[in-house]
């Protein structure tokens, strides 16, 4: 079997323009969806019922559901049913985005309620008002305690770009796919892509990693 | 003028499910008194304290601080609690803010002081409490006896008209318990009003003006100190002093006999 790895360099380009929008989709997406999970898991600790069973029915719908579906059904269903009509780019950041932020409530919930009673009410105790001590005191530790879980979120969510290739975004996965039927060289392609894959994903978990160590909050 | 106490609890009540933590409590705290709650456990004097600033609500009755009903509204509860420094028996400092973000963040975020002032306010704090070089390190880095001054500083900072003290020395090692009380002690010689949870008798003797007995979420006996250590009136605060074996001794942890 002979290998010909000048399919990858002579297409270099084409695997740059992939991965920076590999890149773009990720970043768009946690940006929205950190603000998105945090919403969501304020709705759900909400003390009115109906606010909170609301969030939880998003949240549970979006975690027990297949990412490939939810996509598909962004794309299809929307503008058959509701005549919304998106883009492809669009509608991948919408579909990852309220995946996301689903998985990202949960984080955040967990981290809220994992933080005791007495910060509470140390922070009422000195007059503060209850989005005060939210913001100011709870948050900022909850999310130092779910940094690693957000940072798994991270990962996957960086990967899991490579499903909206279904619907024809031309991020990292769908050009090299492509790239492997126009040239039938799916050893070099397909290696390929797993290292650029790879070489993007290490970083990113590790700079999470270092995040976590350098800002941990020690009691 | 009818003369009003700075804060004044009248037939309180609150229960747990089935349990009756306060049952019909009344109390009146002066300006510039040191009173000082005992009993025994779960005999609602921590419940009682956390009425007083509404960190708990009452079933029945009323608390009013400054002549001020605190349940009204949540917004009254707030300006209440501004005025009402409270001291937790496992400190509650901020883990994830320095010790000097932690006695501004009560005066910049509630008072609106500008952080100049309020850090000024705080390194003058921490210097009474003689932890001046801590200002900038965690909380994790001092021990039990360090936070529980930082925590006093943090509730100094709001300049409250009076404090609440819950258990302050239950959860110290016996040899960091001396530096809390002598923090303590000096507030109470500045003229502070102090209303304190403890099991440090010693303290309540020395210290307090008038001493609280509450046995099963009621009030038992109250009474200056000395009639409540040397001749209590009530059996039950007998018995009481008698399992703590206390017979009138008093230990040398750094306070002095109240003058």
């Amino acid at each position: 079997m002979s290998l010909h790895w000048d399919v990858v360099f002579d297409n270099w380009r084409i695997f740059l323009d992939g991965a920076l929008l590999t890149i773009l989709l990720t970043v768009t997406t946690m940006a929205l969806a950190i603000p998105g999970g945090l919403l969501l898991a304020f709705l759900r600790l909400s003390p009115i019922r109906a606010v909170s069973l609301a969030a939880a029915a998003f949240v549970e719908f979006f975690r027990a559901t297949p990412l490939l579906l939810q996509i598909y059904w962004v794309y299809y269903v929307l503008p058959a049913a509701f005549g919304i009509q998106l883009d492809q780019l669009t509608t991948a950041i919408v579909g990852l985005t309220c995946n996301v932020s689903a998985f990202n409530s949960e984080t955040f919930r967990a981290g809220i309620l994992s933080i005791r009673e007495g910060q509470w009410n140390a922070g009422l105790a000195l007059g503060m008002s209850r989005a005060q001590v939210m913001g100011r005191i709870v948050l900022p530790q909850a999310v130092m305690r779910v940094l690693p879980a957000l940072a798994s979120t991270w990962v996957s969510l960086f990967k899991d770009t490579s499903l909206v290739a279904i619907i024809s975004v031309p991020e990292l996965s769908y050009v090299s796919l492509k790239l492997r039927a126009e040239t039938y060289r799916i050893l070099e392609v397909l290696t390929a892509v797993a290292v650029i894959y790879w070489l993007l994903g290490y970083p990113q978990a590790k700079l999470v990693d270092w995040i976590h160590r350098r800002w941990k909050v020690v009691e | 003028m009818t003369h009003t106490p700075i804060l004044a609890a009248r037939d309180v009540r609150k229960r747990y499910g089935a349990v009756v933590a306060l049952d019909g409590v009344s109390l009146d705290v002066e300006r510039g008194e040191v009173v000082c709650l005992i009993g025994p456990s779960g005999s609602g004097k921590s419940t009682l304290l956390r009425c007083l600033n509404a960190l708990e609500t009452v079933d029945s009755g009323t608390v009013a601080f400054e002549g001020r009903d605190i349940r009204a509204k949540a917004d009254d509860a707030r300006l209440v609690r501004r005025r009402m420094g409270m001291v937790f028996q496992n400190f509650e400092l901020f883990p994830h803010l320095s010790v000097l973000r932690n006695l501004t963040i009560g005066p910049t975020t509630v008072l609106r002081l500008d952080m100049a002032e309020a850090e000024q306010r705080a390194r003058a704090l921490l210097l009474r409490v003689g932890l001046i070089d801590k200002a900038m390190v965690h909380p994790s880095a001092l021990s039990g006896g360090q936070q529980q001054r930082v925590a006093i500083a943090r509730a100094l900072a709001m300049e409250p008209a009076l404090m609440l003290f819950d258990e302050p020395t239950s959860a110290l090692d016996p040899e960091t318990i001396g530096e809390v009380l002598a923090v303590m002690k000096g507030l109470a010689d500045d003229g502070m009003t102090m209303v304190v949870v403890t099991h440090e008798m010693d303290f309540a003797r020395r210290v307090a003006d008038r001493v609280v007995v509450f046995d099963h979420g009621r009030i038992i006996e109250v009474g200056p100190p000395a009639q409540i250590f040397e001749a209590p009136h009530a059996a039950r605060t007998r018995d009481f002093l008698s399992h703590l074996g206390w017979h009138g001794e008093s230990i040398d942890i750094g306070i002095k006999e109240k003058t």
